[in-house]
């Protein structure tokens, strides 16, 4: 791969300067501006934070939008994982299932937000309901991927030597479709992070996303900025965790950015 | 040998029609034989369809929404296209201008939303800001890769040849990064189909129904004030379909503009 730009020794000084560069400009539009709820400066929005961070408000928040997550992604993980499994290896199944896949998957997870809302009510089940249909479709559909993926010829060999199904299963097929279904599990990491912002937002009395937008009716807008970077910050965090993953579990492959 | 690919396919099609009809006939069975009024059915939800394509609101309301996503997305091209361009080509704007796209990246366009409201207000414009935030990241980051992907013996040849940058840009490797930065606008146009969805729900929320029209609004409408979920559905499958619709249309563009690439 080519080297990432952030690689090398200047990486780390480039970056601060660029971003000093962005925090310069801000702060001369803020005092251009002139106006601490339309645009406060970046010191504000910092102090923000620290007292944020100081009474814990930010991490309590942040853990809650966590532990959705968390849980989201184990259920999505432990129905999506075993069925694509299933699907890729028989085709038959695939057949039945795949198109009720391809009919609901193009329908957004945020757009069950209206529907779920009048079925869950506002709490803790609906954002949960959203990621985890979020996170639902590239998971399955990456693993019927990686095993449609897997060389025959290994599974002829393991079936010629008499390994019993289920050792095939968890010996050769698991295995060879664990990049394919490590990259679906990013990509279901990231699309489920998206989905808990919008869902806290309408319907959920707690997390970042309802935090934002109660900072945002008081019109606390540094308030407002130090939950956002929260949100970017723990989706970066998600990302390079997976991407971790990916690394121990997957060496052999390129590195994905 | 056609006869028997065609049966295969039509079996193919037969068995993935099961699992989708037996669950609308068991929906609309258990429905009617244990269900209070208020419960969606499938028969209730083509009759809502009918009603809302006939009077007009539905396609009406995803003109409006799609006109937004187009806006937006537009936008999100003419800044992302050029500024990917000139970063994929020349490594000190790449080194300077990379970390800021890269730290504003893992921040969903829903989580500006608040921001976009507090600046636009509850209009069109705060809507067509969250699709051009969500559209500008696929598109610029594609068209990166797709700039830094351009052969080096094509480049090498142009600048032998003595071709001017601006030349070299347009007949080398604008050419060259096409297929790429076409996948980034195909993925940023479903982002932005998202996105409006997600934004038109959240204004009709905050903004106490405030109109600003659109499908995302039209679904809150329906949940809050009138409560009638099968026209929530209804506007769900809408909101699918075109999804489908804009992906499919843009990947046929692809082939039809760029066959050889695959």
């Amino acid at each position: 791969m080519k080297g990432s730009t952030r690689s090398g020794s200047g990486g780390a000084l480039v970056y601060l300067r660029t971003m000093a560069v962005f925090a310069l400009v801000w702060t001369g539009v803020a005092w251009w501006t002139d106006n601490s709820i339309l645009l406060p400066t970046p010191l504000a929005v910092a102090q923000a934070a620290i007292d944020l961070a100081k009474s814990l408000e930010l991490f309590e928040h942040a853990a809650i939008s966590l532990g959705r997550m968390v849980v989201s992604i184990t259920i999505a993980s432990a129905i999506a994982i075993p069925l694509g499994l299933a699907m890729g290896l028989s085709t038959r199944l695939e057949r039945i299932v795949d198109p009720t896949i391809e009919i609901l998957r193009p329908i957004s997870g945020i757009a069950w937000i209206p529907l779920a809302l009048f079925i869950f009510g506002i709490g803790n089940t609906l954002p949960v309901f959203i990621m985890t249909y979020a996170a639902f479709f590239p998971i399955v559909v990456g693993t019927v991927g990686g095993v449609r993926a897997v060389d025959r010829r290994l599974i002829d060999a393991a079936r010629t030597m008499g390994v019993p199904q289920r050792t095939i299963v968890t010996r050769v097929v698991v295995p060879a479709a664990l990049p394919s279904l490590l990259v679906a599990l990013r990509l279901g990491v990231a699309l489920s992070w998206t989905a808990v912002v919008a869902a806290e937002l309408i319907g959920a009395p707690s997390g970042l996303g309802y935090a934002v937008e109660w900072y945002r009716e008081l019109l606390a807008t540094p308030q407002v900025m130090s939950f956002i970077a929260m949100i970017g910050v723990i989706g970066y965090l998600c990302d390079a965790f997976v991407r971790e993953l990916n690394r121990r579990f997957t060496p052999w492959m390129p590195a994905t950015r | 040998m056609t006869a028997l690919a065609l049966r295969d396919r039509g079996q193919a099609i037969g068995l993935g029609a099961v699992l989708p009809l037996t669950i609308i006939v068991a929906w609309q069975v258990a429905g009617m034989a244990f269900g209070g009024v208020r419960l969606p059915l499938p028969s209730k939800i083509v009759a809502a369809a009918a009603t809302m394509i006939a009077s007009g609101d539905l396609p009406l309301a995803i003109v409006q929404s799609l006109g937004r996503v187009f806006g937006g997305f537009v936008i999100a091209a003419l800044i992302a296209i050029p500024l990917g361009l000139a970063m994929g080509t020349a490594r000190a704007v790449e080194r300077n201008v990379d970390p800021v796209v890269e730290t504003f990246r893992p921040i969903a366009a829903i989580a500006i939303l608040p921001l976009a409201i507090l600046w636009f207000g509850t209009g069109t414009s705060a809507a067509v800001m969250i699709v051009a935030y969500a559209a500008f990241f696929p598109i610029v980051v594609n068209t990166v890769a797709g700039a830094k992907d351009v052969n080096p013996t094509l480049l090498q040849a142009a600048s032998t040849m003595g071709l001017s940058r601006l030349a070299t840009m347009r007949t080398v490797i604008v050419p060259a990064a096409l297929p790429s930065i076409l996948v980034g606008l195909r993925i940023a146009l479903g982002v932005g189909w998202t996105a409006i969805v997600a934004a038109e729900l959240a204004v009709g929320a905050k903004a106490g129904g405030g109109g600003s029209g659109g499908i995302g609004q039209m679904m809150f409408v329906f949940y809050a004030y009138s409560i009638e979920l099968n026209r929530i559905i209804v506007c769900m499958i809408a909101v699918g379909i075109v999804a489908l619709v804009l992906d499919r249309a843009l990947r046929a563009a692809m082939r039809a503009l760029m066959p050889w690439s695959r």
